[in-house]
């Protein structure tokens, strides 16, 4: 068989690239939604992880330890199977709930560091002009905390896209699972997964790029001040 | 009423203690130069000003308004405190411009336009006008210290608060940022100034304190503290700094008795014979050049020189001060021999003249 005849079997014989295309905007789905409510989440998070009251700082500390330390796939069975399995919750709404368990403990954590790492002095510096413990907190530590955040914020996005290809184990057909049934289909592994591990790819650089033209942007803006 | 008022302030760290009991008064515009070994509590002292560390017990009243008070509108009283501190803490995610009129903007109602002259007037008295648009990050740490002297004049304070402006600086920049102080003492504004550059504080305090035993040891005009320190450790502190004066009123004046007082000095604290070579040479140089330039023929002459010498570390600092025509031997398009040879030999120079030009020379 030519390569080709492959290529036509792998996507277009029986509206391959349909299920193909299905199958991508489910994992879309579940990142997006997961990286929504898993970045939310993980801000409330380090917020306790960082009160001073003793009881609520540790249980957030746990909460971060215990999410990061274990395999998201382990989450993922144990809600599926275990705590929901009586809820009638759709597979999706479960791989929902535990992306963005996973994420936020993995933000929290980035978030605590990268507040750590940011000088204190300046905040003080603001306070003492007569700024408010908010808006010192606003105007001056967050801005310097999401810059320091964003190059790691940027990789959990794209470990979180891969992240997701565990759903199938929950039955849910994402793009991973729809790629491995079109190679059994199509009996061309190695044509089909090539084709699924492109798609990944491009999803990843899809990120980077974003998160390149947000930068630009702001370029311009402080190139135009 | 004083503007600030301070009463019984205690603060501990566990079980050490670092301020028992200090009361003090200052009165609007008075400078106030804060002085002592490192560690010994000048810095929770200012900050206690500020409450960036609350007091365990006692009051402060900053223009008859209570800080410490229960309630009290901390943020409100803070905008008529500036603080400058060591390590400067611009915000490094905004450039000058932005530095100067954040708080200004948002806190004093200024619209963005007025802020925005009054930082650049602001700025181009301490000559940084073109360094508006720029990010602290490419700024060097003197340049970098008088932008957080402008940040604080913004909100227009009825006193500045100094914790070692100077310490965290490359010695050839620490002259720029005094001057800029030296500025300040101009203005209308109260000043408390942590520091270990004596001679600055003795120039420019009208009140010296010492501190030592977790509160004020002694405290007093400069000539006194420095000259006459009563209480045993200000006399220990002040004594590891050593001072020699030469007063110079005729174009005829005695070099070998200035030169002879200078050997004498310097053999007597311990200085090495080729310093104290350096140190004469410098000091005749600086002299035959200030009395060729500044003065006409028959003019009279009163220039007074003063060394110190800091047996702790060894700092040994020229100062001179001459009536007579500005004029600033650093600033020539040709140096003359003479000004070549200091400059070489010093660690930093700086000129600065208010009626009467004075020069400092760090050896
Ligand atoms: N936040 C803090 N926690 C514990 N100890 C502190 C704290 N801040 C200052 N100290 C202690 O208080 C003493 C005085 O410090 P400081 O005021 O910084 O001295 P300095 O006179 O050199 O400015 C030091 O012994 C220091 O260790
Ligand atoms: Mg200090």
């Amino acid at each position: 068989m030519s390569f080709q005849e492959q290529l036509y079997k792998v996507l277009i014989e029986g509206d391959s690239y349909r299920t193909i295309l299905s199958g991508l905007l489910v994992t879309l789905q579940i990142t997006a939604v997961s990286l929504l409510f898993g970045t939310l989440l993980g801000a409330g998070v380090c917020f306790l992880c960082t009160r001073k009251n003793k009881a609520v700082s540790v249980i957030a500390g746990v909460y971060i330890a215990v999410l990061r330390g274990t395999p998201v796939l382990m989450l993922l069975l144990l809600l599926y199977y275990g705590v929901f399995a009586r809820a009638g919750f759709a597979p999706v709404v479960v791989a929902i709930m535990t992306f963005s368990l996973n994420l936020s403990a993995h933000v929290a954590e980035l978030l605590r560091a990268s507040a750590q790492a940011i000088d204190t002095g300046q905040v003080e510096a603001a306070r003492t002009l007569g700024l408010g413990r908010r808006d010192a907190f606003r105007l001056v530590a967050l801005p310097q905390i999401l810059r320091i955040a964003k190059p790691v914020y940027q990789s959990l996005i794209v470990n979180l896209i891969q992240w997701t290809s565990v759903v199938g184990y929950i039955s849910i057909t994402d793009l991973t699972r729809v790629i491995n049934n079109t190679a059994a289909r199509t009996m061309q592994p190695f044509l089909t997964i090539t084709v699924g591990m492109l798609l990944y790819l491009g999803l990843s650089y899809l990120v980077y790029g974003i998160f390149a033209l947000i930068d630009r942007r702001k370029g311009v803006r402080h190139a135009a001040d | 009423m004083p503007l600030i008022e301070v009463k019984g302030l205690c603060k501990s760290f566990g079980e050490r203690v670092v301020l028992e009991d200090v009361n003090l008064e200052v009165s609007d515009g008075e400078r106030i130069a804060i002085i002592g070994e490192s560690g010994c509590g000048k810095s929770v002292f200012l900050r206690c000003l500020e409450l960036l560390t609350v007091p365990d017990r006692g009051q402060i009243l900053i223009d008859g308004q209570e800080i410490t008070a229960k309630g009290a509108d901390v943020d409100r009283i803070r905008r008529s405190m500036g603080m400058v501190y060591q390590k400067f803490h611009l915000f490094s995610h905004m450039n000058v411009m932005d530095n100067l009129c954040l708080a200004p903007v948002r806190l004093l109602g200024m619209t963005r336009e007025a802020a925005e002259e009054k930082a650049m007037d602001l700025l181009s008295q301490v000559g940084l006008s073109t360094r508006a648009n720029d990010f602290p990050e490419v700024l060097s740490g003197g340049q970098q210290q008088r932008i957080a002297i402008c940040r604080s004049l913004m909100m227009d304070p009825k006193v500045l608060l100094f914790d070692e402006p100077t310490s965290a600086l490359d010695p050839t920049m620490v002259g720029e940022v005094l001057a800029v102080i030296r500025m300040l003492s101009k203005r209308h504004l109260a000043m408390l100034i942590v520091t270990h550059e004596m001679s600055f504080a003795r120039e420019l305090a009208d009140r010296v304190l010492f501190f030592a035993e977790h509160g004020i040891y002694e405290q007093g005009p400069p000539a006194e503290v420095f000259e006459h320190p009563k209480r045993a450790k200000t006399v220990a502190f002040i004594q590891k700094i050593k001072y020699f004066s030469f007063e110079i009123t005729s174009r005829k004046f005695d070099l070998m008795k200035m030169q002879g007082g200078l050997l004498v000095f310097g053999e007597k604290y311990g200085m090495r014979h080729k310093r104290i070579g350096r140190l004469q040479l410098c000091c005749e140089e600086l002299v035959y050049e200030m009395m060729a330039q500044c003065y006409a023929p028959e003019e009279p002459v009163s220039m007074q020189l003063a060394v110190s010498y800091a047996e702790a570390d060894g700092r040994c600092e020229i100062e001179l001060t001459c009536s007579g025509k500005e004029y600033n031997p650093f600033a020539q398009e040709e140096d003359e021999l003479g000004v070549t040879i200091l400059k070489k030999m010093a660690a930093r120079l700086e000129y600065t003249y208010d009626g009467r030009s004075r020069i400092s020379i760090l050896l």
